[in-house]
């Protein structure tokens, strides 16, 4: 404001002549009015001269140009391009841990460090990789004691080293078991370990682990490895950061830098126990990008070069890429629509459950929304499994059948078109998770067909974590989603009486005690055969009684560089780099 | 100044107290907390989630964690975050450089765009430049975000091949220009609907101010007309238009949510965007602490800064 009074001074002394002057003639007034005008107009004029609209344009175009357009006036070198220096993969997140028994997301970049006694591989068979070979009956390895425990003995692979150099010993699979089991550690699941009475160390290499009772999924005890005693013995391992964020493992990479919010570049280690020749690709980078559009258009930009799990609805975006191969591997999941008998007592009448799943065209859902990538599923074990059998009762579309099953449980359709018994309407809400493309079509699908036969649905979707909470407590009517399921065909937290929430996952809260017994006896069978049958029997059984809706099989779509070889793909949550040594780019 | 910036800031504190027990119940309400994300995997069992509950302190009474919270809180711990363990300062100090760095080029930029557009627009109301930045500033502050954020991507990173599609750096590549060329596209994203705004606020003003008597008489003792506009008029016009550019920095400061998200962009924002998924309630409660802590100050410096420009008005 300090030109301000310099103005108003000069302007009074301008009046002050104005008024002498007046005073004196009046012709020279008018000429000095004459005067005003001509300089009021000369101002303008001189608005005219500077023309300020395309100055002060053309510098805010130059600053547009100079902030945006010059750096980028370098064309860029589209990307690295896949090199078996440096592969670059695009990951939808930040792990939490690299500790694999705390962290509560998929192992992607552990399993390339931190080895286990066994994994899975393309075909979800459980094959040894630290441990020498998979201890059976058949070769003694397991050993049912008369008490009603079993004993397992791992033999370890000889000449394995931690990084950094330490040998990898039995002594190290008993601290995992203890440090677990232990008051001290918050591990993400105690699942298995909690039966583990002890574990003997006979030798460097013998490992004997006690169950208090028979065990089937043993073989995936240790999938996840071992914690390294010489590091963390005594040691409060949940703020351990130096092991939580690097740790030590016999895998063929270690982690060489983690950068908060940006990446963790994993390199190759000197002399990894399979041979000097492995793995072949020097350093695997894991880009945190968590927008699946964003993930997308850097795969397309060629700043990333593999994406795991890629939606199903972007494969067509990706397909016509000459650089690009979609890997496709069918999946151990289903998408299907629980149904909770304890909220909705019409779920609780077989006959209305048959009817739902009749009146679904299935085959249509996987032929437009899935876009063929997803075949329908009949039942909660897929086809991938040893466990899987096809000898069940199935409900081919048939909605006139699903109309007279509906008839038939006294639901007679109302005045809107909507059934009803005793003056209740045949409704109910459907929720899922908001976000996925997919599923939202599928979950409109589902509303449109169950209509046409006289159902009343709602969809309603919810944030990922809020729906987690919604089904823990039951407080749901219908859901659709899928479960991430493990390598092993256990069934009972899903289907058993008693695993009802909060026990188990058994939200559909089906009751069937044949099918109970059945499965309590499959987790306690390690007899393969056996554990089958028993399988096969639990699989008819939930075939026949419809619990909830199966839909469709999830193929796991993973995008990789055409120049990629030995990508063998894994349909479980083990991953996709459970054989990253192989990889190698030509 | 200094007995009205204490009073200030001391006045900020019983706000601060309310805001941190209001956010506090707003995040532990909503649905699913931070053991939801556990349920999903079938071998994490009751028995799992509830050892997880009490090592984390959640099955203590919500006043309780609360109380826990605050006196840890104002004695500068913050606590560990849920989902990696680590502490909660570290995970934030180690976001705010990417975050300030965007948000200074994003300012910039939207000054560098405002300013101009706002006095080229306020010397000729209504003309035709005036006209079409009123359409493109509509156009620029409907703009959802993380639609153009994506378009740019696909123009200039697939099509055109100029600039990186998201994150900060190059791995390997490094220098100054690739920094930039990582910053080019979501600062203007940012800048774009800041400048949007920023221009109508700085044209309104300019009008105002070029209507008052004393740029008339400049006007009419000769001074050229650039440097009434420039000189006279501009530095009276700022002062209003300054405080709004103030306390949208602070906002933008506290998370530009969207922009970091799609852009991947390692700031304070893809850490709310991850703490709030995961509902880390650590992180979460420190960011909008943070976040409320800065809006106070930038509000108090925001007033300072007028009142700097204007002698017409008083610190009181």
């Amino acid at each position: 404001m300090n030109a301000s009074p310099h103005v108003y001074h000069q302007l009074s002394a301008f009046r002050t002549g104005d008024i002498t002057r007046e005073a004196g003639n009046t012709n020279r007034r008018l000429e000095e009015q004459k005067t005003r005008r001509t300089l009021s107009q000369r101002v303008q004029e001189k608005e005219k001269d500077k023309p300020f609209d395309l100055l002060i344009f053309c510098s805010s175009a130059l600053a547009l140009i100079v902030l945006v357009v010059a750096p980028a006036c370098v064309r860029r070198s589209a990307g690295n391009a896949p090199s078996n220096d440096l592969l670059i993969v695009g990951y939808d997140r930040e792990p939490d841990t690299l500790n694999r028994f705390s962290t509560h997301i998929l192992e992607d970049i552990q399993t390339c460090v931190v080895e286990g006694l066994t994994t899975t591989d393309e075909q979800m068979k459980v094959v040894p990789l630290l441990a020498a070979q998979m201890p059976t009956l058949e070769n003694g390895g397991v050993k049912l004691r008369p008490d009603g425990g079993m004993d397992v003995v791992w033999r370890l692979r000889t000449g394995v080293k931690w990084h950094d150099g330490t040998p990898l010993t039995s002594a190290d699979i008993k601290f995992t078991v203890d440090a677990i089991n232990g008051p001290n550690y918050n591990p993400e699941s105690t699942d298995g370990f909690d039966r583990i009475a002890s574990v003997d160390t006979p030798d460097p290499l013998t490992a004997v682990v006690h169950y208090r009772e028979i065990y089937a999924p043993y073989d995936i005890q240790f999938i996840r490895g071992m914690l390294p005693k010489h590091v963390l013995e005594g040691r409060d391992i949940d703020r351990a950061q130096d092991y939580n964020r690097n740790p030590l493992g016999t895998g063929p990479y270690r982690v060489a830098e983690w950068k908060a919010g940006e990446y963790i570049l994993l390199e190759r280690v000197a002399d990894y126990w399979r041979g000097a020749e492995y793995p072949h690709i020097r350093r695997l980078m894991f880009r945190f990008v968590a927008n699946t559009n964003t993930r997308i258009n850097q795969l397309k930009s060629g700043e990333v070069h593999v994406v795991a799990l890629v939606p199903w609805d972007k494969l067509r975006e990706i397909a016509g890429m000459p650089s690009i191969v979609v890997h496709k591997t069918p999946g151990n999941a289903y998408e299907h629509v629980t149904l909770n008998e304890r909220q909705v007592p019409a779920f609780r009448d077989v006959r209305v459950r048959r009817a739902l799943l009749r009146a679904l065209d299935r085959e249509s859902f996987t032929r437009t929304i899935l876009d063929g990538l997803a075949p329908v599923a009949h039942g909660p074990i897929q086809p991938v499994s040893w466990a899987y059998t096809d000898a069940i009762a199935r409900y081919p579309f048939d909605p006139a059948e699903a109309r007279k099953l509906l008839d038939g449980a006294g639901w007679k359709p109302g005045p809107n078109g909507i059934r009803e018994r005793d003056g209740k309407p045949l409704a109910f809400t459907l929720i899922t998770q908001a976000g996925f493309a997919v599923r939202e079509n599928i979950a409109q699908a589902i509303e449109r067909q169950l209509r046409d036969v006289g159902v009343d649905v709602r969809v309603e979707l919810h944030d990922g974590t809020a729906i987690s909470s919604l089904w823990f407590e039951g407080r749901f009517d219908a859901m659709l989603h899928w479960w991430q399921m493990p390598a092993d065909p256990e069934l009972t937290t899903f289907f058993a009486a008693d695993r009802t929430p909060p026990a188990g996952r058994n939200i559909n809260y089906y009751k069937n005690d044949e099918l109970t017994r059945l499965l309590y006896a499959s987790d306690r069978t390690v007899d393969r055969e056996e554990r089958k049958r028993l399988l096969h029997r639990a699989q008819a059984i939930v075939a026949e009684e419809v619990p909830e809706l199966p839909l469709y099989s999830i193929t796991r779509l993973d995008a990789i560089p055409a120049t990629l070889q030995h990508f063998k793909g894994n349909p479980t949550n083990t991953g996709i780099f459970w054989n990253v040594h192989e990889w190698v780019v030509r | 100044m200094a007995g009205f910036l204490a009073r200030r800031i001391l006045q900020a504190a019983p706000l601060l107290l309310a805001i941190s027990a209001l956010v506090f119940l707003l995040i532990h309400s909503v649905p699913g907390g931070p053991l939801a994300i556990f349920l999903s995997n079938p071998s994490v069992r009751p028995q799992d989630i509830e050892r997880l509950r009490r090592a984390l302190g959640l099955d203590r009474p919500l006043w309780e964690q609360y109380w826990a919270w605050l006196a840890a809180f104002v004695q500068g711990d913050w606590g560990y975050s849920f989902s990696d363990g680590r502490p909660v300062g570290m995970r934030i100090v180690e976001r705010v450089p990417a975050t300030l760095e965007l948000v200074a080029a994003s300012i910039v930029l939207a000054l560098a765009l405002a300013v101009p557009a706002g006095i080229a627009a306020a010397v000729r109301p209504r003309g035709w430049f005036d006209r079409a930045t009123t359409a493109l500033a509509v156009a620029g502050i409907s703009l959802p975000s993380f639609w153009f954020g994506l378009l740019l991507q696909i123009v200039f990173a697939i099509n055109l091949g100029w600039l990186p599609s998201s994150g900060r750096t190059t791995f390997g590549g490094g220098g100054l220009l690739d920094h930039l060329q990582h910053l080019a596209l979501p600062a203007t994203v940012l800048a774009l609907v800041q400048a949007a705004a920023w221009s109508r606020y700085l044209r309104g003003s300019m009008i105002d101010t070029l209507a008052q008597p004393f740029v008339v008489a400049a006007r009419a003792r000769g001074v050229p007309a650039r440097a009434v506009v420039l000189r006279h008029a501009l530095r009276n016009a700022l002062g209003p238009v300054l405080a709004i550019v103030m306390v949208d920095a602070a906002l933008l400061v506290s998370g530009a949510v969207v922009t970091e998200s799609v852009f991947a962009w390692p700031g304070l924002g893809s850490l709310f965007t991850e703490a709030l998924a995961r509902r880390d309630y650590a992180v979460l409660m420190a960011l909008l602490m943070l976040a409320s802590i800065a809006i106070v100050l930038f509000n108090v410096a925001a007033d300072t800064a007028h009142a700097l420009l204007d002698p017409r008005v008083a610190l009181r």
